[in-house]
């Protein structure tokens, strides 16, 4: 959590810096340095450890084979807390912006451990749960740019109550198939709560075309992902993930 | 398990020492300054050890060896064993050392003599030779008390030995004595026996028998001899008459006559008639034919004088024939009585015969009690000549004995663990009693740690992400690495000089 803190100071301290910047050029915003993007741990094409890269290149070529190369919802959730799904889902979503064919979006539905803003270029004034809430919000107004080229993310916001109603508002529906269906080269990621102690997983799940568990080391027992697994039904589940 | 999975293993256990690495360094401390407290309350010890040699026979085994059945000789290291841990030698072995008097109670005499039997140990260490250690954690205490122990041993097992050879020799001279009265016992009633029966042994008796069968046998052949000759001479008794006549008389002469002529005529075949011999042959036939003429006148003039029988002469073979006969006679009524009277004996001889098979048995068995009897008398004096030697030589101390083939040694260095082992002990205890903790809770804890524990979920898994390692988590572990290895030189310079406070006595 400290590292975190600190992370998030840092972007803070970049933002002020290249505000100017993202108001002249209109949406051109500046990119992630590689200490950036190392202290972030995110995945880039320049990077030295191509060996993570890789991994997560294949995952990217195993989803699209699996959604028969048509864009998709994928939900990322951890089948224990401090999983690692935010990680994943970030990453995932990175390696699919890398393709400049693709874009990318990553919507932060981890309402109790939110970790996306730092992603943000700038200040973030609303999120997914504003947007649900607000009904004078509109889908651009919670659409934020990143360091990443191509991919854009959707933090939590600040209105957390009652969340998990509001994902299953019809509204959320209406959002996630506007989102998708706008692009076609879009795919479209969300970062959910760990399945083992929050609802929202489930019903995030009904939504979401696919759903990728991520198991980490040393996270529970066997009995415990069965469970887990149980939870998101395998009908829509299309992978684990081992996190290590 | 193949070397992938063993490092598999290997990596899962570093990686969770690592999440712990605090923890993991509490418990290095704590388990290597439990090991150096230890160390420090540690008593060391000193162990001496002498050697006995036992040349130990058992007395009774040769006195006794076909006589009574012995029981089988223990090997010595069991005796010794079984004597040195006896409370009445560690007993008196405390006495001697101690005193009794400086014991307040009989519990604590009791405990004493306890400690100093568990920190005893005997064993053999070839044929007869039995080695004894005593470990103390004074080298003093250790030294007085094993000196102590074999003194009081080898004093003891002297005395026992001649206590032994003396029961012994005790033993078999009771046994002496009563084998003597039962051989008294024995002769008297084989003697009580014989006087009361004069009847003999059988042979004497079979003999006896042959030898009267023998002469009855012979006694009836000469009588049937006898009663023949009887029969033959009443025969020629009847033929001849009881008068001799001079006819016969001629008859002799003539006979007479013809032997000469004969026996002139052959030397005539030879020489001349004047040879002396047939001149003497001559004048004998002259002789001879002169008495046949006057024989044949007798027998004339006897023809004559028939009518008349008191000049008949009586005939000798008649006589000799009548003696002969009646002698005869006598003597098969004197055979035929001693026949009689053969046979009466040898029936009585059967009968005695008889009386003698009836009480065999019961003499045999009476013969039979004193010969054994005897036998063993013997043999048991014999042996208590014997036992008495054995006595002899044991109370002189020349007997079979224990000795010491290896004296005790003051000991100079401790035995075991020491204080330095444990110093030495207790980084080591806490390194891999972390480690073999961790290893532990990996095995045991059910949490999943490798992806292949996965495929049993029929879930497929898409991908393994490393650990990431960038140059931010790279410095934040270096940083943790240094901590942590001062911390580990911290708790080591402070081990090694709370050893060395320790060993310089200063705590």
């Amino acid at each position: 959590m400290k590292d975190l803190n600190n992370l998030k100071a840092l972007n803070k301290n970049t933002t002020t810096l290249d505000t100017s910047a993202v108001i002249d050029k209109m949406g051109e915003v500046d990119r992630f340095s590689i200490e950036e993007l190392d202290r972030l741990k995110l995945i880039s094409g320049s990077m030295q450890n191509s060996k993570i890269l890789n991994v997560f290149r294949e995952l990217r070529t195993q989803l699209i084979k699996t959604s028969q190369k048509k864009n998709f919802v994928c939900m990322v959730t951890s089948a224990f807390s401090k999983g690692g799904a935010s990680y994943i889902a970030t990453n995932l979503a990175s390696v699919f912006a890398l393709d400049k064919s693709k874009t990318s979006l990553l919507i932060d539905a981890n309402l109790y451990a939110p970790s996306l803003e730092r992603l943000i270029i700038g200040d973030s004034n609303a999120g997914m749960t504003d947007y649900l809430s607000d009904n004078s919000l509109s889908i651009k107004d919670v659409v934020y740019a990143t360091g990443i080229p191509r991919l854009r993310v959707i933090p939590v916001g600040d209105n957390n109550e009652g969340a998990a109603e509001y994902f299953s508002s019809n509204k959320m529906l209406e959002f996630i198939d506007e989102v998708r269906t706008r692009y076609a080269d879009r795919y479209i990621f969300i970062d959910s709560p760990p399945v083992s102690e929050s609802s929202e997983a489930r019903i995030l799940s009904e939504i979401a075309d696919m759903v990728i568990l991520v198991v980490p080391h040393g996270g529970g027992s066997y009995e415990q992902i069965e469970t887990a697994i149980q939870i998101i039904g395998k009908d829509k589940l299309t992978g684990i993930v081992y996190n290590n | 398990m193949n070397y992938t999975l063993l490092k598999q293993y290997i990596d899962v256990v570093f990686r969770e020492m690592w999440q712990r690495k605090f923890l993991c360094l509490f418990g290095f401390a704590l388990i290597s300054y439990s090991v150096l407290t230890i160390g420090i309350f540690w008593n060391s010890k000193f162990e001496v050890s002498t050697t006995i040699f036992a040349d130990n026979q058992n007395i009774l085994k040769p006195l006794l060896a076909e006589q009574a059945a012995q029981s089988q000789v223990q090997n010595q290291e069991s005796v010794v064993k079984e004597m040195m841990y006896s409370p009445r030698i560690i007993k008196q072995v405390v006495e001697n050392l101690y005193g009794l008097d400086s014991f307040e109670s009989v519990e604590a005499l009791g405990k004493k003599i306890n400690s100093l039997r568990e920190k005893l140990l005997v064993k053999g260490v070839g044929l007869n030779y039995i080695k004894v250690s005593y470990s103390d954690t004074s080298p003093d205490e250790a030294y007085r008390v094993i000196n102590g122990l074999v003194n009081v041993f080898i004093r003891t097992s002297a005395d026992e030995q001649r206590s032994q050879s003396r029961e012994a020799f005790l033993f078999i001279d009771n046994q002496v004595k009563q084998y003597k009265d039962q051989l008294l016992l024995a002769e008297e009633r084989l003697k009580d026996f014989r006087t009361l029966n004069f009847d003999g042994r059988d042979i004497d008796v079979d003999n006896s028998i042959s030898n009267l069968s023998t002469q009855i046998e012979e006694l009836k052949i000469e009588l049937d001899e006898d009663q023949i000759t009887i029969s033959i001479l009443k025969k020629q008794l009847g033929a001849e008459s009881e008068f001799s006549s001079s006819r016969v008389q001629t008859d002799v002469y003539g006979e007479r006559l013809a032997d000469l002529v004969s026996q002139r005529n052959t030397l005539l075949m030879t020489y001349t008639d004047d040879y002396p011999d047939v001149v003497n042959l001559n004048y004998q036939i002259d002789d001879i034919r002169e008495a046949i003429k006057e024989a044949k006148s007798e027998s004339q003039s006897d023809k004559n004088d028939e009518a008349k029988g008191d000049d008949a002469v009586l005939n000798p073979l008649y006589q000799e024939l009548r003696s002969r006969l009646s002698l005869l006679q006598t003597e098969v009524k004197t055979k035929q009585n001693r026949l009689a009277a053969f046979k009466r004996l040898k029936e009585e001889e059967f009968e005695r015969r008889k009386r003698i098979a009836e009480r065999g048995a019961e003499e045999s068995e009476l013969t039979r009690d004193y010969d054994v009897t005897m036998r063993i008398y013997e043999d048991m004096l014999e042996r208590k000549e014997k036992a008495r030697l054995s006595m002899t030589l044991n109370i002189e101390g020349q007997g079979v004995t224990y000795r010491i083939q290896e004296p005790a040694l003051p000991p100079l260095n401790p035995v075991g663990l020491r204080f330095f082992h444990f110093v030495l002990l207790g980084p080591f205890m806490g390194l891999f009693g972390v480690i073999g903790l961790v290893v532990l809770y990996v095995m045991l804890d059910p949490k999943i740690r490798f992806p292949s524990m996965l495929s049993g979920l029929n879930v497929v898994t898409l991908a393994v992400i490393p650990h990431v390692k960038t140059p931010f988590t790279k410095r934040v572990v270096r940083f943790d690495m240094v901590l942590c290895g001062i911390l580990a030189l911290l708790i080591m310079v402070a081990y090694i000089g709370l050893a060395y406070a320790s060993k310089e006595g200063l705590i």
